[in-house]
């Protein structure tokens, strides 16, 4: 297998909506990407696109936007709901990895914004059969963590809320994201109930916008780079469909699952002290407490006092979300992809909410009525060690 | 690059029809018996490539959702191409020629039956030039037709003798979903459908799903005795405009690829499975591959579709998958010892893949 | 240069789902006011809503089980906003591991004022033993089921 790196990441802003097309959206931030790589468009020999489509009210967008990224290139179009940026970007590291090409850029696009109402689209998802009646969308599925966890662990709101406040501090220092405001507990816990108990300050935005990651083989990305971000390992799991099937809503056990597997092969053995730092995929303030307990690096209900004590802030023991989370930007089909991004440009030194000395990250998404996650290692170094 | 070939151990098919069942219970048939033709337990795949369209054809958002645990990859590795199962077949290659995966399933769902196809695939133009005149993704194979037959000067008649022969092929192809033998008569006696094609010269749709297992070399060998090599594999497209539409430019990029990495010359190729989503195709295709010059498809000897072609069945998101299944089944039967199969999407065919295959 | 045009695009297309053998004969079963799951031969879970096979044991599934028509709530949630197509707020669901199922089921929470959403979480709260509400005619539909209420 090749090693592989990301040598060059782009991103547009993320807002409620580009007055841009599709393609031109996906131009911008493939640019970006190109010139923080150092390469020409003409370099890229292969493109791995993402999204999902129904959001953006174009089926099969990758055939529009072939002719920003990839007109006569082998193109290949991921969709795998929520994780679908980071199934991407790893899809475009398998290109890599099995010696192919190499130089493949990951392009991932979501416009949410130009769709007047995602959580209709998002009921769609939803199997008609039996459970598309009931109403429920993402947010819904997010409420259900958050009672069975809050009953369970016996959890406040505020302890939810000070997820929020962190998220949106962070997010002041990240140009490129969707929401940049600061925000207060009490600003949280007076927001509108949207899905009881989340509020509205508690739920990711509608966000429009594109992010690309160019990756390349070790002998390339050598060339071009002094600080690429090497990816050491990666994973994915999906559960069974049914939302009822989950044996226990108060963690994420398909999550503890998939995140054992990586730390096995890649060779971590304590998550809280190898991380420097981990961008993982909270749309809802309670799934970064269950991402956490989850992967390892809080235990069982400790999770929510990770926020208010600090420990997730920039600059405390365990990093999360410095770029502000999908909390503050959620171009859903591209969310992962962002994660990666913001994985790798800590990695490489260059975020724009440094943590100090970063130098090993995690980047998660997960997608579906809580169904599938994505895990992927990013290091300034080669090799773990 | 690995030196580490990739193989076929195991193939399963669903029954290819207008099946009353919802598409997750057809795709969990065709798992089930791809896994038992491999004979290994569910187990021991690290990786599943799911393949096939998404949302609009079957009405879900996230079709893998669904698929996904039909598959067999309850709590393993999964991911999925959305576009025609063909193209998962690729990362599946990728991911086992890497050598991140030793044993990858590739499985591929179509299904046209819930929803009129047309009115889905209307939706992949952009809002503000092109989607305003409606233009149906049958109308653009009309329009490569007209081309095709005016730059060449080909007849009718001799296009028609491609649904002559695919049908044949298909009514011995228990698998296939159309069955009954068409003449060039009969096809020149149905009505016009759109100019210059005639209803028994486009593909109906059906549903139906196919899976294939993929084994890195050396557990490959453990598996099966008479091994089919992925030898190459190439993919393209042609961009979204609509221009040069006499040629099939994404297959002809696609097909460098393919052959470059295959390292074989095209006379080689025993057998050829296109997908021929209309009667002109399978020429325009046949070209674009290379085995034959530009205007002359209708006149080559090679054996093409003997499955029946997309002609027989055409499973919107597993065509291009049964094909390639047919095609697999047939060298490892020993009836021939190469093959190349091609697959399609998008309007006119801009989005293309080639996979080439042999002992 | 002025502002940027947008154009209003609606998608209007219709499905037309085959339920398949294992969900039809679900709603069949709620036309009688029975709720059926089905087991698998070999973990021997019995899986509500049915399915046409076990995921976890890769196996089909054709063992009937009729389970009952109460059990307990695992979680819940009221929503309060409008959102397009979806219901009118406020309405709660929640999900209810019913006596006999091994798995649980999406449904309505109802019979009490939603008004107060910390109200509701109290009264349904995880542990909380609830039964059906059926529709005086059942159609054979999932809404024949109009809500849990508490028992």
């Amino acid at each position: 297998m090749k090693r592989v790196a990301i040598i060059g990441c782009g991103q547009t802003e993320f807002k409620s909506k580009h007055k841009k097309t599709h393609p031109e959206i996906v131009y911008e931030a493939a640019k970006k990407a190109l010139e923080h790589a150092g390469i020409d468009i003409k370099d890229v020999e292969a493109v791995v696109y993402g999204c999902m489509d129904p959001f953006d009210g174009i089926y099969r967008p990758e055939l529009w936007d072939s002719t920003a990224v990839g007109v006569f290139k082998p193109m290949m179009k991921i969709s795998t709901g929520g994780t679908t940026g980071l199934t991407t970007a790893l899809a475009a590291y398998d290109t890599v990895a099995s010696g192919l090409f190499d130089i493949v850029m990951a392009v991932c696009v979501q416009r949410v914004g130009e769709c007047v109402d995602a959580q209709s689209v998002l009921n769609t998802a939803v199997d008609p059969i039996y459970e598309r009646f009931s109403g429920v969308g993402a947010i819904t599925v997010a409420a259900f963590q958050a009672t069975a966890y809050m009953h369970k662990y016996n959890a406040k709101e505020e302890d939810l809320a000070y997820v929020s406040v962190k998220d949106h501090e962070n997010a002041l220092k990240n140009p490129y994201a969707h929401i940049r405001m600061k925000v207060s507990v009490e600003d949280v816990l007076k927001s509108p109930v949207v899905c009881s108990p989340l509020k509205l300050l508690e739920c990711c935005p509608r966000s429009d916008g594109a992010a690309v990651a160019i990756f390349a083989s070790e002998e390339v990305a050598k060339k071009l780079k002094d600080n690429p971000a090497w990816i050491l390992g990666e994973t994915t799991i999906s559960d069974s469909y049914y939302l009822g099937d989950r044996p226990d809503f108060s963690c994420w056990d398909s999550l503890a699952i998939a995140g054992r597997r990586l730390y096995r092969a890649v060779g971590i053995d304590d998550p809280m002290r190898d991380f420097d730092v981990a961008e993982l995929y909270s749309p809802f303030t309670i799934q970064e407490i269950l991402e956490l307990e989850a992967l390892g690096f809080a235990e069982k209900g400790k999770g929510k006092d990770f926020a208010k004590e600090g420990i997730t802030a920039v600059d405390g023991k365990m990093p999360t979300n410095p770029s502000g989370g999908v909390l503050c930007t959620n171009p859903i089909g591209a969310s992962g992809l962002v994660r990666l991004i913001e994985a790798s440009l800590q990695v490489m030194g260059e975020a724009k909410n440094q943590v100090e000395n970063a130098e090993l990250a995690l980047a998660h998404a997960w997608g579906g009525t809580l169904q599938f996650h994505t895990l992927a290692i990013v290091s300034s170094k080669k090799k773990l060690g | 690059m690995s030196h580490l070939r990739v193989a076929i151990v195991g193939v399963g098919f669903s029954e290819f029809g207008i099946l009353k069942e919802p598409f997750y219970n057809i795709s969990f048939l065709a798992a089930k018996k791809a896994i038992e033709d491999a004979s290994i337990e569910r187990g021991e795949i690290d990786s599943f490539v799911l393949g096939g369209y998404d949302n609009l054809g079957v009405g879900r958002t996230i079709s893998n959702m669904y698929t996904a645990p039909a598959a067999g990859a309850y709590l393993r590795h999964e991911t999925r191409v959305a576009d025609d199962a063909a193209f998962a077949l690729a990362l599946a290659f990728m991911r086992v020629k890497s050598g991140l995966s030793d044993l990858c399933m590739v499985l591929g769902f179509g299904k046209s039956s819930e929803t009129p196809i047309e009115l889905v695939e209307l939706q992949s133009l952009d809002p503000f030039f092109l989607r305003p005149f409606n233009l149906s993704l049958q109308m653009s194979f009309a329009m490569q037709s007209f081309c095709y037959r005016k730059k060449y000067g080909v007849k009718e008649e001799r296009i028609a003798e491609c649904i002559a022969k695919d049908t044949e092929n298909g009514s011995k192809n228990p698998k296939a979903f159309l069955r009954s033998k068409v003449s060039v008569e009969d096809v020149l006696n149905s009505r016009m459908a759109i100019y210059p094609l005639r209803e028994l010269e486009i593909a109906r749709w059906c549903d139906g799903s196919v899976a294939l297992i993929l084994a890195s070399e050396k557990i490959a060998k453990r598996i099966c005795d008479r091994l089919v090599w992925i030898k190459g594999i190439g993919w393209s497209n042609s961009g979204y405009y609509f221009e040069e539409l006499e040629t099939l430019p994404a297959t002809k990029s696609a097909a460098e690829m393919a052959f470059k990495m295959a390292g074989v010359e095209r006379k080689e190729i025993e057998s050829v499975e296109v997908m021929d989503l209309v009667s002109d195709h399978q020429p325009m295709i046949l070209e674009a591959l290379g085995f034959a010059e530009e205007g002359k498809g209708i006149e080559t000897n090679l054996e093409v579709n003997r499955s029946g072609g997309a002609i027989c069945t055409n499973s919107y998101g597993s065509t291009g998958l049964f094909l390639v299944a047919n095609l697999v089944e047939r060298i490892r039967n020993g009836d021939i010892d190469s093959g190349l199969a091609q697959a399609m999407s998008g309007y006119a065919g801009k989005r293309a893949l080639v996979s080439i295959f042999g002992v | 240069m002025g502002d940027v045009m947008e154009f209003e695009v609606w998608w209007r297309i219709p499905f037309r789902h085959y339920a398949g053998v294992h969900a039809t004969k679900f709603f069949e079963g709620l036309k009688n006011k029975k709720i059926f799951g089905v087991r698998c031969p070999k973990c021997k879970r019995v899986l509500v809503p049915p399915r046409a096979f076990c995921e976890r044991c890769f196996v089909e599934t054709d063992e009937w089980v009729e389970v009952k028509d109460e059990g307990v709530v695992e979680t819940l949630s009221v929503t309060y906003m409008k959102f397009t197509g979806l219901p009118e707020p406020p309405y709660a669901v929640g999900v209810v591991k019913l006596d006999g199922a091994d798995t649980g089921i999406l449904c309505y929470l109802g019979g009490i004022d939603l008004s107060d959403w910390k109200k509701v979480h109290e009264t349904f709260k995880p542990g909380t033993r609830v039964k059906a509400v059926w529709k005086d005619v059942p159609e054979g539909k999932i809404t024949d089921i109009l809500y849990f209420k508490v028992v």
